[in-house]
């Protein structure tokens, strides 16, 4: 590191974290992002990616418009990771459809900028003609339109970007404690690199924790206090697209819950449960998955003949408001200044938002940032684009010029747009990097050569976040071992360390795999014994594995 | 369509055909049933016995070694139940045991001699062969391809890896590196690891290489010496005496391949144990389906049971399907070789497990029923470890004689038995056990079938 005083650190790497590190740096402040872990590893990298109109919110009509808006932005500045689901609504009864009818003219109220349709009734054959396999007996379904982003891309580009603007992005580093003076002011960030088991320490005076769900410990560290609500949510993930639609529908306690394709996949979700657990340790529980099985099978009764590849787990970090159901505590955000609060001057917190809003809750802290610093500039974020976003790419040509199949291709541009050359590039002078390494997505190697050379990833796991990697039906029981050589040889690791981020990458696969199993599982979990524990002995390895904090105990 | 047959063999994994050739061998008109590839075809091609009981962290120096003590340890382990026959003294089960897994290792050896699968190894002591990711693994026979000749037995022995450029199931360099740590943390020989790639071009082709292509391509007529002129110059580099390959040296060809590079590079050349899709895996399935042929058995591809029909405590026939018709097998025995949930032999929803051709009782490792098991409950938390998954130790509980039983314990026919993947109380992941136990079972449950039908009239 060149410099080890910064105008502002950001800690935290989810949406909201990167989100500050990029205006900040656009801004020309001198930009520190501190992550414990990766790039959108917690709370992002868990939902369903869905930039939403607030449709769920129709209760905040300021709300609902900040959501509109960023809508737009978004689609300005991201659209090549963004796609576009038509969600359908199916209603089994009338009590369905009466319950409230405002949420459609709250909708529509501003379809017009997002360039959507106005929500709409669709007839039961209209419906079924969209996905045949809803259920006969659905009476209509309403028709509406929404945004989904990937989320695990768009934390990442924000970092790059925020990096290209001069910015510090340090992943696997853990603020442990702060240095305050007798004015209780912040003057500096003490923080454990989790990699080189060194402790570090930079000096700055302004400090915004973006931490998520461990937003109230950043603030312990500190000698202070954020109360705050952290609130469990579980996916279920198959293996394909299995609709052509999204569909939402209420689930036996009342509770929207929707089924979204996504990538390569399809999301059934969520679940809300109030938590005090370490968010490190929570996995979804069977209540959990049957109570998401059961009730979108009221309108797609054949929903468990489909492939249930794993489940994912994460944690909302809400406004602290009690006595409420999780629904129906606010989707808008907190800038917690806690120098107002008697507090410690110069430390920002973060309570809720929505991923679509986070470029907006950037913007208002950065403004504040601004302020405390004295140097107030102008936010831009909403019309610069991320990287890769400048012009359309052509499918087509890339795959005549450079003899890869339009589909790996179509999965690469989803990822990095015009960058995708960049990769291409590699494989004039390597033809061998044109070799597919994870099927299922797919991915070949010179991509996942490119991540590891400018994404920074430390281990699979954030390879996986960067491209999908062993995200899909086999769950990385053929792309593991593959995958880690790659990253051995790229960053000139021992054998102990290839083999360490193999059971690493096994590991956090079978956190989700594990919770769920039944079906082709059961054989695609025997094969991936019968790779790693019978053929390869790691069963039997004497390598240093750190046990995870989900396998503490056993 | 009608067949009568004296015994009706479901599944064509390593269990499958050593029973059904066992039967054939001894005059028994035999019908075996393939649904599609077995597990052994997705399997290393080495052939395990027993590395480790359950939770142990030392291999075994021998199968026998490991028998005595599995078989004290866990009564009920397949291997174990090969002692138990009423003939048989209390004090000479253990040696029953060991005698009959060591007759059905030299089985395999005669047998599988002069096919595309012909072995090495002994039941006196288990050999640690390389795999692909550079570490090894304690197994009792290697296909002859697999090889490494004195590699660890000389001072001086110098191994190189090779990569084939554009085949991305195999790492050279991760390999190399970690078995030369392997090799330095215990001070032993080799010393020295290398690592390079060469060009392999099936269809001109230079990414994207398949095992299968490329063992394929090894299998025509000068396709080898290519390979061993682009390995001269890295042999002389670093003064290698043995050559190591991903197992990809040829299907039909792949001993006289390994020769050929030997006598061309003047190395010990041989295969490293790998990972599906695998072509030692391949061989193996093909020389145990021409052995079986040969016997006089007959192999009906792409044949699934169905349906069955059973009199009393005797099943009667099965209806074998495929999509273009049934056929009915009237037979005076059966032998259930499905296999686990690869194999397809037992399936499980959230709610439990189920054979799949009869609707048996599956048990767990424990032997309680898994009808009602949640699959999740029964597996770890951590996912490779000595501990295993539990939920790969289900299967069928079986009697003395290789017959499933129902709950009560008693045997669900007289004429069913049962072998291989498909039987309870063993994980062969973690023991390094899996052919061993299904040929083995597979052996001793066609001994019973044979007396069993000799006896009939």
């Amino acid at each position: 590191m060149t410099t080890s005083e910064f105008d502002v650190v950001v800690i935290g790497g989810g949406s909201t974290g990167t989100a500050v590190a990029r205006d900040c740096a656009m801004r020309g402040y001198r930009t520190l992002l501190l992550e414990r872990d990766d790039i959108a590893s917690a709370t992002v990298g868990t939902c369903a990616g869905m930039i939403s109109s607030g449709l769920k919110y129709r209760d905040e009509p300021d709300i609902m418009a900040m959501c509109s808006k960023e809508v737009v932005y978004w689609n300005r500045i991201a659209r090549h990771i963004i796609m576009k689901n038509p969600i359908l609504a199916p209603l089994l009864d009338l009590s369905d459809a009466a319950s409230d009818s405002s949420y459609m003219d709250s909708y529509s109220e501003h379809v017009g900028e997002r360039e959507v349709p106005p929500m709409m009734f669709l007839t039961p054959d209209d419906s079924l003609e969209l996905e045949p396999m809803l259920h006969p007996d659905i009476i209509a379904s309403v028709y509406y339109e929404e945004y989904f982003i990937d989320p695990f891309r768009l934390c990442l580009l924000q970092a790059l970007d925020a990096r290209n603007h001069g910015a510090v992005i340090r992943t696997y580093c853990e603020v442990i404690d702060f240095e305050v003076n007798d004015n209780d002011e912040i003057e500096g960030v003490v923080f454990y690199n989790r990699v080189s088991g060194a402790t570090e320490d930079v000096k700055t005076k302004v400090v915004v924790n973006a931490a998520g769900p461990w937003a109230h410990k950043v603030a312990k560290s500190a000698d202070d206090k954020l109360p705050i609500r952290l609130n469990k949510g579980a996916h279920v993930i198959f293996d394909r697209r299995i609709v052509n639609v999204g569909l939402t529908v209420k689930a036996i306690d009342g509770r929207w819950i929707y089924l979204f394709p996504h990538e390569n996949t399809t999301l059934l979700g969520t679940t809300a449960l109030d938590t005090w657990e370490d968010p490190d340790t929570l996995v979804a529980s069977f209540d959990e998955i049957e109570y998401l099985l059961q009730s979108m099978e009221t309108v797609l009764p054949s929903i468990r003949e489909a492939r249930i590849i794993r489940t994912m787990t994460g944690v909302r970090p809400l406004v602290p408001e009690w006595k409420v159901p999780e629904g129906k505590v606010t989707r808008g955000y907190e800038i917690v200044d806690h120098s107002e609060k008697q507090g410690k001057k110069g430390l920002i917190s973060f309570l809720g938002g929505k991923l679509v809003t986070c470029r907006h809750m950037a913007e208002a802290v950065t403004d504040l940032v601004g302020k405390k610093l004295g140097k107030e500039v102008a936010c831009t974020t909403h019309e610069k684009p991320l990287p890769g976003n400048e012009v359309d790419v052509d499918i087509i040509a890339l795959s005549k010029e450079y003899g890869i199949s339009l589909h790996a291709l179509e999965r690469m541009r989803a990822r990095r747009g015009t960058e995708m050359v960049k990769v291409l590039e590699h494989t004039k002078e390597h033809p061998e990097w044109k070799t597919t390494i994870c099927t299922c997505e797919p991915i070949i190697e010179a991509e996942i050569r490119v991540a590891i050379r400018e994404e920074f990833p430390q281990t699979l796991n954030d390879i996986r976040r960067r491209i999908r990697l062993g995200t899909g039906p086999c769950q990385g029981t053929f792309c593991t071992y593959k995958a880690a050589a790659i990253l051995a040889e790229e960053l000139d690791l021992s054998g102990d360390d290839f083999l360490v981020d193999i059971l690493d990458f096994r590991a956090e696969r079978w956190k989700g795999i594990r919770q769920s199993m039944r079906g082709e599982q059961l054989a695609q979990e025997e094969l991936a014994q019968g790779m790693y524990a019978c053929v390869g002995n790691l069963d039997q390895s004497d390598v240093d594995y750190d046990l995870k904090p989900w396998e503490e105990g056993c | 369509m009608d067949i009568e047959a004296d015994l009706v063999v479901i599944g064509a994994g390593m269990a499958g055909l050593v029973a059904g050739t066992i039967a054939a061998e001894a005059g028994l008109n035999t019908v075996l049933l393939r649904k599609g590839q077995s597990a052994t075809a997705y399997s290393s091609g080495a052939i395990d016995v027993i590395g480790y009981v359950p939770e142990a962290s030392e291999a075994f120096a021998s199968p026998e070694e490991g028998l005595f003590i599995l078989s004290r340890l866990y009564p009920l382990h397949p291997y174990s139940i090969i002692g138990y026959d009423d003939r048989i003294e209390t004090e000479k089960i253990v040696d029953t045991i060991i005698e009959r897994a060591r007759e059905t290792v030299s089985w395999l050896k005669t047998h599988l001699d002069g096919t595309l699968a012909p072995l090495d190894g002994e039941f006196d002591s288990n050999i640690h062969p390389i795999t692909i990711l550079g570490t090894t693994k304690p197994t009792c026979l290697i296909q002859k391809t697999m090889n490494s000749g004195n590699l660890t037995d000389r001072e001086d022995s110098v191994l190189l890896f090779v990569g084939i450029s554009g085949y991305a199931d195999f790492n050279p360099s991760a390999a190399a590196q970690t078995y030369l740590e392997d090799r330095m943390s215990t001070g032993s020989s080799p010393r020295k690891v290398a690592h390079c790639v060469v060009q392999v071009m099936p269809f001109g082709k230079s990414y994207n290489l398949s095992s299968i292509e490329l063992a394929r391509h090894l299998d025509h007529e000068g396709s080898i010496e290519s390979i061993a002129e682009q390995l001269k110059e890295h042999i002389e580099q670093v003064g290698a005496t043995h050559v190591a390959f991903p197992p990809i040296l040829g299907i039909q060809n792949a001993l006289r391949n390994k020769t050929k590079l030997e006598e061309m590079t003047g190395t010990t050349v041989f295969e490293l144990l790998g990972f599906p899709p695998s072509i030692p895996g391949q061989r193996l399935q093909k020389s145990l389906e021409t052995i079986f042929v040969k016997s006089g058995g007959k192999l009906l591809l792409g044949h699934e049971a169905t349906s069955y029909q059973r009199e009393g405590d005797v099943l009667k026939s099965i209806i074998a399907t495929t999509p273009r018709r049934q056929i009915k097998i009237d037979a005076k025995a059966f032998l259930l070789a499905t296999g686990k949930y690869i194999g397809g032999g037992i399936s499980g929803d959230e709610n439990g497990l189920k054979e799949t051709v009869f609707g048996l009782m599956p048990v767990t490792g424990d032997y309680h029923s898994a009808t009602d098991i949640v699959p999740s409950r029964s597996t770890s938390t951590l996912s490779i470890s000595p501990m295993g998954q539990p939920i790969q130790s289900c299967g069928l509980s079986v009697d003395p004689e290789f017959r499933p039983v129902t709950e009560v314990g008693t045997e669900w026919v007289v004429n069913l038995f049962a072998a291989g993947a498909v039987l309870a109380g063993y994980n062969y992941s973690i023991e390094k056990s899996g052919l061993g136990v299904a040929a083995t079972s597979g052996y001793n449950a066609a001994k019973n079938i044979v007396a069993l039908i000799k006896e009939v009239p």
